[in-house]
């Protein structure tokens, strides 16, 4: 059973087309990762996925449940769009946390706003807060950053931003984690401490899809590598295969040349 | 007042009308605020009723489709009430219902506060637009990620920063609205400290005229602090 099911995503802005028809699946626990040059459609798939855009046409299950169906618009209602935003967890590249929030409050505003809703949350109001508390520093824990609870974001490099930022969408325990080129805007040193983080998510069997330039993490930490162009997948293989002798000619030329 | 003010008679009445400078000013500072707001979202609205002619090969429907009567009406308003001057905003306000509907103002307090009110929730709107606008596309990108609603979205998170980024602008006009509140004197039967202390000047005294300023100065200078105190409360984040 696929958790997560994209058909035929097509997805343009104005007159650019920017996804031409993709279709994949995933199986729980997979990592996946996403590679491709600049402006081939890589981010906006994600973005599509996540409903941070509405496709153009196609259809995107996850789970049991689809979400986005461009042949039946009546699909989709506020409480079901709802369901789609939890069902994931996305982490940016510009990290986007909360600049008057400490790391920890980033990572438990979300939690805390969602329990308000749960119908015994006046009766257990302690237990269910303390619960959010405690999964927050465990999460942080995780990260690497239990010595950095109360630190604002401006007092954080960029790596510790990246890595509060994944510590709040797995605050959610979504069923997928999405990365957005997570070590795009950072230096070489901060991207390891980031990628060291996602590579033990992996160990732990989260499924993840990850939007990468990192060829050699890609091919280190997935089980798949999709490789995009013009919008559409030129290859799907498993991430050992990520070689200059793949059978993919346009994988080859786009390995020769970053390489190169 | 009597044929030969002492000055602590005099004292007091300036500080009788500075007490309505200070009602005019608390006011339009408790009532701006929030009205600001709601024109300022208005100024946003992006509110097409017509937005079917989007991709319609008629460019006269193409650019009838952009049509977005909220912001249209909430501008236009902002640059009228911006365009002109705040006296003769008094005016019609106190005078117009009269002289139009033959329905006169009551309290010309009440006019003046309609005026000040509409003035400065105008030029509020603006900053609090800007401050809201200038909030990047990723803050509320990350809440719809994280399942926030669009309420929670502006309450948890846009809000406290449009606060922090919006105070230097609005201790501006906050401290223009305080000299401000001595035009209230154009209308007739409000009795700020100018209006009273210009009174003096026809006994021949002049210094109750020049002791207004340091009322305004006290004031603002009160004001000052507590903006400045503000601003570094809230210094314990950047961005």
């Amino acid at each position: 059973m696929a958790i997560l099911k994209v058909d035929n995503l097509y997805k343009s802005f104005g007159k650019t087309e920017v996804l031409r028809g993709v279709s994949f699946s995933m199986e729980e626990g997979e990592v996946l990762s996403i590679i491709g040059a600049s402006g081939s459609g890589k981010t906006t798939l994600l973005r599509c996925i996540n409903a941070l855009e509405t496709a153009t046409s196609g259809k995107i299950t996850i789970g049991q449940e689809t979400f986005f169906d461009s042949s039946n618009p009546n699909l989709r209602t506020k409480a079901s769009d709802r369901r789609w935003q939890l069902s994931c967890g996305l982490v940016f590249q510009s990290y986007n946390l909360f600049p008057q929030y400490t790391a920890l409050e980033n990572v438990m505003l979300a939690p805390k706003l969602l329990a308000k809703e749960r119908e015994d949350f006046k009766e257990n109001k302690k237990e269910i807060l303390e619960e959010i508390y405690e999964h927050a520093v465990a999460l942080l824990e995780r990260v690497g950053l239990s010595d950095r609870l109360n630190n604002y974001p401006c007092e954080l490099s960029g790596g510790q931003q990246q890595r509060v930022a994944i510590a709040r969408a797995l605050a959610l325990s979504p069923k997928i984690l999405f990365f957005d080129e997570p070590t795009s805007a950072l230096d070489p040193l901060l991207t390891q401490e980031v990628l060291k983080v996602i590579r033990e998510l992996a160990k732990s069997k989260t499924t993840m899809v990850i939007v990468t330039h990192e060829m050699k993490f890609a091919r280190d930490v997935s089980d798949r590598i999709i490789y995009m162009e013009d919008g559409v997948i030129e290859a799907d293989i498993p991430a050992s295969e990520l070689s200059e002798n793949t059978n993919s000619k346009k994988l080859r030329a786009f390995l020769g040349n970053i390489e190169g | 007042m009597g044929i030969n003010p002492t000055a602590g008679q005099i004292f007091k009445a300036l500080l009788e009308g500075f007490w309505v400078n200070l009602e005019v000013f608390a006011v339009t500072l408790a009532l701006a605020i929030p009205l600001g707001f709601i024109i300022s979202f208005g100024s946003m609205s992006k509110f097409r009723p017509l937005r079917c002619w989007d991709k319609s090969d008629s460019q006269i429907l193409r650019i009838i489709s952009k049509f977005a009567p909220i912001k249209l009406v909430t501008r236009t308003f902002v640059w009228i009430i911006r365009g002109t001057p705040l006296m003769l905003q008094l005016f019609v306000v106190y005078y117009g219902p009269g002289l139009l509907f033959q329905t006169p103002f009551r309290s010309p307090m009440t006019a003046v506060l309609i005026a000040f009110v509409i003035n400065y929730a105008a030029y509020f709107s603006e900053i609090f637009r800007g401050g809201i606008e200038g909030i990047s596309k990723g803050q509320y990108e990350a809440c719809q990620v994280l399942g926030m609603t669009k309420s929670q979205t502006f309450f948890k998170v846009v809000l406290m920063q449009v606060v922090k980024r919006t105070i230097p602008p609005m201790s501006n006009e906050i401290i223009t609205l305080v000299k401000d509140t001595s035009l209230a004197r154009v209308v007739s039967g409000v009795t700020e400290i100018l209006h009273g202390a210009y009174n003096y000047t026809r006994m021949g005294l002049i210094w109750p005229l020049f002791s207004t300023g340091l009322f305004f100065l006290a004031f603002n200078g009160i004001l000052t602090l507590l903006f400045g105190y503000i601003e570094k409360k809230l210094d314990y984040y950047k961005g």
